[in-house]
C-alpha cells in the first residue's frame, strides 16, 4: 500500500512539476494568438516527452548511464563536446528565464523591486538546494505546482466553445499568418520536449539506483505524470483563447498570465495562479540548474550527484553555483524573461536531436540493455519522433527569423 | 574480445576507482601492435580529439595527463573499473584540490 502511495505521490509531484516557463509562455501565447487551432500539437509534444523520458529511464535502469554519459560514449569526444556546449547554453538561457519568472511571481505577491527579487530568488534557490534534500524539494515544488490546476478549473469555468476546442485537435495549417502559426508549432513542441527534463529524469534514475525492477515505476511516472501534466498545457491554451484572445490582450508579460485565472475565479483564482507559477517555475529552475551540472560532470567523468555532499563532489557543486551566478548576471541586465524563454525554447528545439539520437542508440544496444532493449513500439515511436525533432530543429531558427521571434 | 573491439568499447567511458569513485573518462588509448597497453585520461588529451574546440576545452581544463597501464584495469562493463584508488593514479585531482576549500562552508559534508 505504501508503495502505491509513494508512486501516487511521485506522479502528483510530476504533474505539478510538468509546467515550466516555456510551457507557460508558449501555451498561453498560442491560445491568445490562434485560439484553439494549435491544440493538436500538445498531444504530439506530450507523447514525445513520454517516449524519450521512458527510454532514458530504462537506459538508466538497465545500464546505469545518464544522458550525457551516453552522449559522449556514442558520439565520441568531438560531437559530444559540441552537444555539451549547445545544451549548456540552452540550459543557462532556460535557467535565467525561470529565475526571472520566479522574481516576477514574487513581485506580484510582494510588490518589491524586480532586481531585488532576482537576487532574493537566486539566493533562495541556492539555499533551498543547500539545506533541503532534493527528494523533498521535488515533492514540495511539485505539490505547490499543483496550484496550477486552477488554470484547469478556470478553463472549464470559462465555458470554452467546445466545438472549436475539439476541432483544434485535428492537425491543420492556419491560412491566417501561416509562418507565425508554424513558429508556434515549433515552440509548443520545443516547450513540451525540453531537453533538461530528460537530463534531470535520467540522472535521477541513476542516482536512485534504478534496476530493471523499477521499470514499471519508470513507465508509470512517464506515462501518467506527463499525460496529466499535459492537461495543464491544454488548460493554459484554453485560458489564452477564452480570456486573452477574446479580449484582444497579448500576454507578452509573464505577470499577465495569472489574470487568465482571475477573470473567471476572482482573487482566489489569481492567488492560486501566482503561487502555482511560483512553485512550478521555482521547481523547474532547480531541475534546470542540476541538469547543467549533471551534463558537465557526466561528460567529463567527474563525481556528481544530489546525494553526495558538496565536499563529496566539489566540481559538481561549484558548477551549479557558477550556473546560478551566470543566470543572475543575464537577468540582471533587465532582459525580458519571456523573450529569454522564447530564445531558450527555440534553441532547445535545435539541440534536441543531439540529445535524443545517442539515447536511441544506447537503448538498442543489447549488450547493455539485455531484456530491457527497445522493442518494436519504442523503436517505431523513437524513430518517428527523431524525424519530427529533425524537422523541428531545421525549421526553428528560420521561423524565428521570419517571424521576428513571434512578434509579427 | 579483439583489441580493436575492446578499444571501441572503452574509449570515452567512465573511469571508476576501486571504491566506485568517478575519477575521469577514457580520453585516449595507447595502442601498441594492435593491443591496448594503457588508458589516457585528462584535458591534455582533448586537443587531439576535437580540433580547435578540443584545444579550447583543453586550455580551459588545464593540461593534466594521466597514463594508467592496462594491467590496472580490473573490469570493463558500462564503465572501466580500476584496481586502486584514484589518487594512486593521479586521477580525480580536480575534486581533491577543491575539497579543502568547499569543506569550509558550513553544511558541506552533510
Amino acid at each position: 500500500m505504501s508503495k502505491i502511495l509513494g508512486v501516487a505521490l511521485g506522479i502528483l509531484a510530476a504533474i505539478g512539476g510538468f509546467v515550466d516557463i516555456g510551457d507557460l509562455v508558449f501555451n498561453t501565447a498560442a491560445g491568445a494568438t490562434f485560439g484553439y487551432q494549435l491544440m493538436w500539437v500538445l498531444p504530439i509534444g506530450v507523447l514525445g516527452i513520454i517516449v524519450y523520458s521512458e527510454m532514458c529511464g530504462r537506459v538508466a535502469a538497465a545500464s546505469g548511464k545518464a544522458v550525457f554519459d551516453a552522449v559522449r560514449e556514442r558520439t565520441g569526444f568531438a560531437a559530444g563536446l559540441s552537444a555539451l556546449i549547445a545544451s549548456e547554453l540552452v540550459n543557462l538561457l532556460t535557467l535565467a528565464a525561470e529565475i526571472g519568472g520566479v522574481a516576477i511571481a514574487l513581485q506580484l505577491l510582494s510588490g518589491l523591486p524586480y532586481r531585488v527579487l532576482l537576487v532574493l530568488a537566486i539566493t533562495g534557490v541556492a539555499l533551498v538546494i543547500w539545506v533541503v534534500q532534493l527528494e523533498t524539494i521535488e515533492r514540495i515544488f511539485g505539490y505547490g505546482g499543483l496550484c496550477m490546476l486552477v488554470f484547469a478549473v478556470a478553463a472549464v469555468k470559462l465555458g470554452p466553445d467546445w466545438t472549436q476546442f475539439g476541432k483544434g485537435f485535428i492537425p491543420h495549417v492556419s491560412q491566417n499568418s501561416p509562418w507565425l502559426y508554424l513558429y508556434f508549432v515549433i515552440g509548443l513542441l520545443g516547450a513540451a520536449m525540453t531537453p533538461y527534463e530528460v537530463y534531470f529524469y535520467s540522472s535521477g534514475g541513476v542516482e536512485d539506483r534504478w534496476t530493471p525492477k523499477d521499470l514499471g515505476l519508470n513507465r508509470a511516472n512517464a506515462i501518467i505524470g506527463y499525460s496529466l501534466g499535459g492537461l495543464l498545457s491544454v488548460a493554459l491554451m484554453v485560458v489564452g483563447a477564452a480570456v486573452f484572445l477574446r479580449h484582444g490582450i497579448n500576454p507578452e508579460h509573464l505577470g499577465t498570465i495569472p489574470l487568465g485565472a482571475e477573470q473567471p475565479l476572482g482573487k482566489v483564482g489569481l492567488l492560486f495562479a501566482i503561487v502555482g507559477i511560483l512553485f512550478a517555475v521555482g521547481g523547474a529552475s532547480i531541475d534546470t540548474v542540476f541538469s547543467g551540472a549533471y551534463n558537465l560532470a557526466q561528460f567529463l567523468g567527474w563525481e556528481w550527484g544530489r546525494y553526495r555532499s558538496a565536499a563529496g563532489a566539489p566540481r559538481f557543486f561549484l558548477t551549479w553555483i557558477v550556473l546560478l551566478v551566470c543566470a543572475l548576471g543575464i537577468v540582471m541586465t533587465g532582459v525580458d524573461p519571456v523573450m529569454l524563454t522564447e530564445y531558450a525554447v527555440i534553441f532547445s528545439a535545435v539541440a534536441l536531436p543531439l540529445t535524443y539520437i545517442p539515447i536511441l542508440l544506447v537503448a538498442n544496444d543489447r549488450e547493455y540493455m539485455g531484456a530491457s532493449t527497445n522493442g518494436p513500439l519504442a523503436n517505431t515511436l523513437g524513430i518517428i519522433y527523431l524525424v519530427v525533432i529533425a524537422v523541428v530543429a531545421v525549421a526553428a531558427v528560420p521561423l524565428m527569423i521570419i517571424t521576428n521571434v513571434g512578434q509579427n | 574480445m579483439g583489441s580493436t573491439h575492446l578499444g571501441h568499447n572503452i574509449l570515452d567511458h567512465q573511469l571508476l576507482d576501486k571504491d566506485g569513485r568517478r575519477c575521469g573518462n577514457v580520453d585516449d588509448l595507447a595502442i601498441e601492435d594492435a593491443d591496448v597497453v594503457a588508458i589516457y585520461s585528462g584535458p591534455g588529451y582533448w586537443p587531439q580529439r576535437a580540433g580547435w574546440l578540443g584545444r579550447l576545452a583543453g586550455w580551459i581544463g588545464g593540461s593534466g595527463r594521466v597514463r594508467v597501464p592496462w594491467e590496472e584495469v580490473a573490469k570493463v562493463d558500462s564503465a572501466v573499473h580500476l584496481r586502486r584508488t584514484a589518487p594512486e593514479y593521479g586521477l580525480g585531482k580536480g575534486d581533491d584540490c577543491l575539497r579543502p576549500f568547499v569543506e569550509r562552508i558550513p553544511g558541506a559534508n552533510r
